[in-house]
């Protein structure tokens, strides 16, 4: 075979190869949650207070780092049969808010709020209140006085 | 006397409470969606906080920007990391006020038009808008709507110049929240 040749066959194959990492690069999917394994374990109120005592620390640390929660959960909210979020409620140390302030009104509660998988909904639904779950899925950080988690699912 | 003056603060603390109607959610929905030639993004958020007082008419959301949801992690990574700058700016809000509010009826289920004008922060930026919307009234419950569109630049988002004109200027967001009576 001709050398030109040889050198040709070379960069088509390179270029097939860089092409078809590019691609799987740009469509990598989203990491599997349910499967993944917890980096952390907390208590739910034990988690709530690292971020109250020093968010910008607990920022950097859990944000966007898959988390097994162990508590008892307070609610299940259940907007819809697609959309359900369980709720492990906390103890606020900050004042409340002025009964004028909207913004106040809906962080005059706050908790850790997990929103779980599709697969997961019914079986969430079914739990007591009350009643003691481990939970895992992504953390988010705060929004007001709520932690969220997403991808959530309910740990055997 | 006394009897006489009971029943008035009685009557006047809940004629207050009965018109000071506040609802809430903590799971209402924010979607957006651009289409251009070089990425076509979607990202959906399901945990934002949304209020309402029925009585003033004011109405605030405020939402976790990391929450929303994509299809590719990449994109994921870019919206957060490039664009939104989420670690700096976590949150996004919107403080503002209904201007019709004599148009609705809270204790009458129906669908009404409603113009609501205030201040949305996004990307550490406040800005004043003003949209059109509906508020549904069902069963005691308030589902507020709202589809409008957004000029990332408004905002300070900054598309890198490697990219501009492959991604789309104007964002359209949907906003959709059902709220329920809090209960005080």
């Amino acid at each position: 075979m001709k050398t030109w040749l040889k050198v040709l066959i070379i960069i088509a194959v390179i270029g097939i190869i860089a092409a078809f990492g590019v691609f799987k690069y740009i469509n990598k999917p989203n990491k599997d949650i349910e499967k993944a394994k917890a980096e952390f374990t907390f208590k739910a109120d034990n988690l709530y207070k690292k971020y109250n005592d020093n968010k910008a620390k607990a920022d950097s640390l859990y944000n966007e780092k898959v988390i097994e929660i162990n508590g008892n959960l307070s609610k299940i909210d259940s907007p819809s049969d697609t959309l359900v979020v369980a709720v492990f409620t906390q103890t606020l140390e900050a004042p409340q808010p002025q009964s004028d302030d909207l913004l106040g009104d809906l962080n005059a509660e706050g908790g850790l709020r997990c929103t779980m998988l599709l697969k997961y909904c019914d079986e969430t639904k079914k739990i007591t209140p009350n009643s003691p779950v481990k939970i895992k899925g992504l953390c988010k950080g705060m929004s007001g006085t709520d932690l969220i988690f997403e991808k959530c699912s309910i740990v055997k | 006397m006394k009897n006489v003056l009971r029943f008035a603060i009685l009557i006047l603390m809940l004629s207050s409470s009965a018109f000071a109607q506040k609802y809430i959610t903590k799971n209402g929905k924010i979607d957006f969606y651009s289409d251009a030639p070089m990425e076509k993004i979607e990202g959906k958020n399901n945990q934002v906080k949304a209020a309402l007082d029925a009585s003033k008419g004011d109405i605030v959301f405020q939402v976790l920007i990391t929450s929303f949801e994509f299809k590719q992690a990449l994109m994921q990574e870019h919206f957060n990391e490039n664009y939104m700058e989420s670690p700096k700016f976590p949150n996004s809000t919107f403080k503002g006020k209904i201007n019709n509010l004599k148009d609705i009826n809270f204790s009458k289920n129906g669908k009404y038009n409603a113009v609501v004008e205030g201040d949305l922060t996004i990307h550490g930026t406040t800005k004043k808008v003003k949209q059109s919307g509906t508020i549904e009234v069902k069963d005691g419950k308030i589902i507020a709507f709202c589809k409008f569109n957004l000029a990332v630049k408004d905002y300070n988002i900054n598309i890198p110049s490697a990219v501009a004109g492959k991604i789309a200027e104007q964002v359209q967001v949907t906003v959709d929240a059902t709220m329920d009576l809090k209960n005080n």
